[in-house]
């Protein structure tokens, strides 16, 4: 393959050339048992090879043009969030986007069909309704919780009162003041010829976002300690007054308007379904927030109409909007017989429209084909938003972008420090975090009950949260990214460090734990990482290198051949193997062992955490042996031993990989042998702050491939 | 759902016995069928994911009165009605220098006969089967075509490595470079039904000539960007103009039918997704029957699990993946719980199968009689990624097809080969596509 290239003009065939740098730093090229040159060569070859193309790009910058990007679900969730104050996750009745290179933003992906149109067309409708407060609405029954009861959550301690034991907690959007008739079912009371529930209430609630809790009463007052019923973990504060037994407890936005005395049928009552059927007999549309968003003046003519939908299309077009904009818009508005209705009218149409729906960024006039420019401040605004908050920018970076001050570099620092700091960055962990570190999948992880007995809904969240308050921890603080791997903290409730055998956590809420075992610190000691590259039986050695390799190393291995030869139960002799015996067996094949050599050696690091990521010693009866040696040589012990050998000999990797994740994410396009130079600039610049997050950021922010775009080529 | 008879043969009444569904009557929703001379035919395509365990399902004999082999046991009612064919493939899906992949192939391949591009982001496929039949048999419908699945797409990172993941995601291509979404939720695939809200003929219309405005305003921007951007991205936005003009065409359809359908006022729509993966399969052909009946829709595609699937099946007892299980490497326990799962999902088109001939449809018939139907796998023995020997049943009206046979082909023909006969049996006019070298003697 390299025969007739030169290392010396590396530049011409970077492509090339980049995958022989990464080949040979890390040390997969030459191959095992070929002659190697020492690690002295090695490094002056590489950090040559590294120069000469870096040289190269700079000579030659090419910041590529990502396509028209179409909003996902999650981006039009949260543009209707900041354009209209409604905040009901509308995204979620949309299809799914695709996803490459590990995420479902990518501007190539995300195009249009007549199914996917149809649900915009959909969806615009019934957002524009809930915000405006449409009196002609019909009434609907939405359905909260579930039948099963291992796919019941327990409410956390930020959504139910005190003291409140089984029951569950949601939020639910009432889109007009009228009258809602709310009715619970009790677990085991539902299912094919069962009597309507006798635990109905009909009241009249005002319009907007609401929170609803429906919860049994404690029985007694308890101190507080550990009482696990029905696998859940339940703890109460001392000195609570006694409850009636069997009361459940309705509220609404923490107000109690109802109580039943629910029978009891000799276990512990618990909610299976509530619903909420309405509007009846509505009385207005009410003061929300999002009519408040929208109508900002009140004289309700031509001129306030055309100050409405003004004011919506900026934000939604994030962009000045000139007069052919308006125009369209305000003939919808025409066309109605009322105020209302036709701004509805406008709105309905505005959320379809090309410039919402997609982020396109257009070639200024008069630009040469095929050359770099800036983007305007306006674009750039977006593509900040769109990386940090998956939304559109606010009317600050829209100021900011309006006086040409966004490029400003102080301004740029202080504005992501800003957004970072903002809770709309709960996005870049969920969309970034959830992606990359694969905790989109937890939600769908299905471990055997049978097998792993404390597993259950409130253990599967209490993972998603820790890892969520973690991530937020080093993006919001400015903590190292080291930390992912090696820290001594972790975010605990009670049960979560129960299940991880960490003393002295008490009650239901998360709070920063120092850990006193290394092993467990870092993303590699996390349940939610442990569960989602675990089976729903058993652990995987091979899923969790190949996690390790994929996501941390930036290598991962092929997809196996379909011809594998079978694991052989047996060695020769006829003796039963354990299964890391038979894996060894498995790799003295050549072809297994090319990959089986890196993946599972880096597993068995992780055999002390079992399916669900509680410690253990012992495997059914055997102990666990967490050792693992590389095809290099390099030795390691279990979970700590793993994490310093990460950190020692595979940190430039490791940073690597941080770097193509988030710009691969930040940019919405997957990442290409010319961009490689940009990748170790920002690492260097990381890494002379010590590897904060915050460096990667303001990085990638600064850089051509974000602050740049090639224009097309005609 | 329960369906009988009443007097009028071509009346039916479906009342919804589960929670989630409930299904008023249903003659005054049926378009004026006096002004349609014949029955239409109607194509589905159902997907069993990640092949079968083949000595469990290939019957020994050759012909008519094969045995019934265990894995097909649950359509052995409907034998008369059955074909089996081996020695089908989709050979497009085998590495052909691309390495692994063979689960995004697998999905990839099924209805169209070519060989994907290995891309996480560019994707490029065939138009498949089911997009070549909707092209035309959606002339006559308002929608063209249904494209479901009951299972929702992987969330992250579970795709095949080097393939994006609409390869394993969906079956359906309506352009090369335009893949379909698969619905899973029930109360969505209703809404694309009949649309949401209210069901009063008037407000419909007032509904749609809503959407005709809002559709110009739309085409009216993009034909003003267009001239602002580059080649390429006026490309991309030209899907968008594709989707407005298959929507007003569907607009207009609607229209023209809305004048003689009136749809009850008590027509519900389903809450959302069931628990159980069973009670989820029944209201997704409850709602294919529906769109079959109301001839909303002559086109279906129905994929029981993603490309590559590894769901576990717990309420036969299985808590492994079903994919993991596949790679059973000749242990005979791991076998016989992919041929339960095997077994499964064919009870689950059985359900299926029954359904359609339970509803009635035309002067004495029901919707069997012009249905043809393609069940089947993309792989053959998944064990090792074979992308030949393909597992394939076509069930179909005995007018259409004659049943009660196994017929067996040379190794590797195309099974577009079989597409091109069932577009032959719905009046859908095709020389060939993907890979088909023509139609299949003896069907």
């Amino acid at each position: 393959m390299l025969t007739g290239l030169d290392p010396a003009k590396a530049g011409d065939d970077a492509p090339v050339w980049e995958r022989v740098l990464r080949a040979v730093k890390t040390g997969q090229m030459p191959p095992p048992g070929m002659p190697r040159p020492n690690a002295a060569a090695i490094d002056t070859f590489t950090k040559n090879l590294a120069a000469t193309l870096d040289r190269a790009a700079l000579a030659k910058p090419n910041p590529g043009a990502p396509m028209p990007h179409r909003l996902n679900r999650a981006e039009y969730s949260n543009a209707i969030r900041d354009l209209l104050a409604l905040d009901t996750q509308p995204g979620l009745q949309l299809p799914v986007d695709e996803s490459g290179f590990g995420f479902d933003n990518m501007a190539d992906l995300l195009s249009m069909s007549p199914s996917l149109l149809e649900r915009y067309l959909s969806v615009a409708r019934t957002v524009t309704r809930q915000a405006i407060g449409d009196m002609s609405m019909l009434s609907e029954v939405a359905t909260y919780g579930s039948t099963v009861r291992s796919q019941r959550k327990a409410p956390s301690t930020e959504e139910v009162p005190v003291g409140a034991a089984n029951g569950m907690a949601f939020q639910h959007y009432f889109p007009l003041d009228a009258e809602y008739e709310i009715r619970v079912d009790l677990a085991g009371s539902t299912g094919e010829g069962a009597p309507p529930t006798p635990f109905r209430l009909k009241l009249p609630v005002k319009a907007g976002l609401h929170h609803i809790a429906v919860t049994f009463l404690r029985e007694s007052p308890k101190p507080e300690v550990s009482l696990r019923t029905f696998g859940r973990t339940f703890g109460a504060p001392p000195g609570m007054p006694a409850e009636k037994p069997g009361e459940m407890d309705l509220r609404i936005d923490g107000a109690s308007v109802k109580r039943w005395h629910a029978p009891q049928r000799g276990v512990a009552p618990d909610v299976a379904l509530a619903k909420i059927e309405g509007p009846f007999n509505a009385t207005g549309p009410g003061s929300t927030p999002s009519r408040a968003r929208i109508f900002t003046c009140k004289s309700q003519d031509d001129a306030c109409a055309t100050t409405i939908v003004t004011n919506l299309a900026r934000r939604a077009f994030r962009r000045p909007v000139m007069a052919n904009d308006i125009r369209p818009l305000f003939n919808f508005y025409k066309a109605a017989t009322n105020f209302e209705a036709g701004i509805a009218n406008a709105l309905q149409a505005l959320l379809v429209s090309p410039d919402f729906l997609f982020r396109i960024e257009r070639d200024p006039k008069g630009v040469a084909p095929s050359t770099n420019y800036k983007l305007n401040d306006y674009e750039l605004a977006s593509r900040l938003s769109f990386f940090i908050w998956s939304s559109i920018p606010d009317d600050e970076l829209l100021a900011l972008a309006a006086q040409g001050k966004l490029r400003d570099s102080a301004v740029l620092k202080a504005q992501l420090r800003r957004m970072i700091d903002d809770p709309r960055s709960d996005a870049l962990i969920q969309n970034f975090g959830g992606q990359w570190l694969f905790l989109r999948t937890l939600a769908n992880t299905k471990p055997d009950s049978d097998i792993f007995a404390t597993f259950d809904e409130n253990l599967r969240a209490g993972f998603q949260k820790e890892t969520e308050l973690f991530l937020a921890n080093i993006f919001r603080n400015q903590r190292s990214v080291r930390e992912l791997l090696d820290a001594s903290y972790t975010y605990l409730n009670q049960q979560l460090a129960e299940h991880y055998g960490v003393r002295g956590v008490y009650g239901p809420h998360f709070r920063r734990v120092e850990l006193p075992d290394r092993n467990r610190g870092g993303l590699l000691g996390q349940g939610s990482i442990l569960t989602v590259t675990s089976y729903p039986n058993r652990t995987s050695v091979v899923q969790r290198g190949k996690w390790i390799l994929e996501n941390l190393l930036g290598t991962p291995p092929p997809p196996p051949p379909a011809d594998v030869p079978e694991l052989q139960a047996k060695n020769k002799e006829g003796r039963k193997l354990s299964l890391r015996e038979a894996m060894e067996l498995h790799r003295t094949n050549a072809v297994c062992a090319s990959c089986h050599g890196r993946m599972d050696p880096i597993g068995f690091a992780l055999e002390n955490f079992d399916g669900v990521g509680a410690w253990r010693a012992e495997d059914s009866g055997v102990a666990v042996d967490a050792k693992g040696k590389l095809p290099n040589g390099a030795a390691f012990d279990g979970p700590s031993g793993l994490k310093s050998l990460l950190l020692e000999k595979h940190r430039d990797e490791f940073i690597h990989t941080v770097v193509e994740k988030l710009m691969t994410y930040a940019l919405g396009r997957g990442l290409e042998a010319r961009d490689k130079p940009t990748v170790r600039m920002i690492a260097r610049k990381a890494a002379a702050e010590d590897y904060r997050m915050s460096a990667f950021l303001d990085a990638i922010v600064e850089s051509p491939q974000f602050q740049m775009r090639r224009s097309s080529g005609k | 759902m329960i369906v009988s008879k009443k007097a009028l043969s071509r009346r039916a009444i479906l009342r919804g016995t589960g929670a989630a569904i409930a299904l008023p009557t249903l003659d005054a929703m049926l378009p004026a069928l006096s002004a349609a001379p014949a029955q239409p035919v109607r194509l589905a395509f159902v997907y069993h994911p990640v092949g079968m365990i083949l000595d469990r399902w290939t019957p020994k004999e050759k012909g008519a009165n094969f045995a019934i082999t265990p894995s097909m046991k649950a359509l052995e009612p409907f034998r008369e009605s059955m074909t089996v064919l081996t020695g089908l493939a989709q050979v497009q899906g085998r590495a052909l220098g691309d390495g692994p992949g063979d689960h995004a192939r697998e999905g990839a391949t099924w209805l169209t006969g070519v060989h994907p591009r290995r891309s996480e982001t560019n994707v490029g496929c065939g138009i498949s089967a089911d997009q070549v039949a909707a092209a035309e048999l959606g002339k006559h419908t308002q929608l063209s075509s249904l494209e479901l699945s009951l299972e929702a797409p992987g969330l992250a990172g579970a795709c095949d490595q080097n393939y994006s993941c609409a390869y394993t995601n969906t079956v359906s291509w309506k352009t090369p470079s335009v893949a379909l979404p698969m619905e899973s939720d029930p109360r969505i695939v209703f809404e694309r039904i009949f649309g949401e809200g209210g069901v009063d003929p008037a407000a419909r219309r007032a509904r749609l000539s809503q959407q005709r405005s809002i559709l110009d305003y739309v085409a009216g921007s993009i034909d003003r960007l267009q001239t602002e951007l580059g080649s390429r991205d006026r490309n991309k936005l030209s899907e968008y103009l594709d989707a407005i003009r298959d929507l007003e065409r569907r607009i207009q359809k609607a229209e023209q039918q809305n004048a003689s359908m009136k749809l009850p006022s008590d027509l519900k729509r389903p809450d959302g997704t069931p628990e159980t993966f069973e009670e989820h399969a029944k209201l997704m052909i409850d709602l294919q029957v529906l769109a079959f009946q109301t001839d909303m829709t002559r086109v279906v595609t129905f994929m029981l699990g993603r490309a590559g699937s590894n769901r576990p099946y717990r309420s036969i007892g299985i808590s492994d993946g079903h994919h993991s299980l596949t790679h059973h490497m000749n242990d005979p326990e791991k076998i016989e719980k992919v041929a339960k799962i095997d077994e499964h999902l064919v009870k689950i088109f059985a359900g299926y199968v029954a359904k359609m001939l339970a509803t009635p449809d035309g002067a004495g018939g029901n919707l069997l009689d012009h249905l043809a139907i393609c069940y089947g796998s993309s792989l053959g023995d998944a064990n090792i990624h074979t992308h030949h020997d393909l597992p394939i049943a076509l069930v179909a009206g005995q007018r259409l097809f004659k049943g009660n046979r196994h017929l067996v082909y040379q190794s590797e023909t195309p099974l577009n080969n079989l597409f091109l006969n069932m577009f032959d049996a719905a009046g859908v006019p095709c020389k060939g596509f993907g890979d088909s070298t023509g139609r299949l003697a003896h069907v």
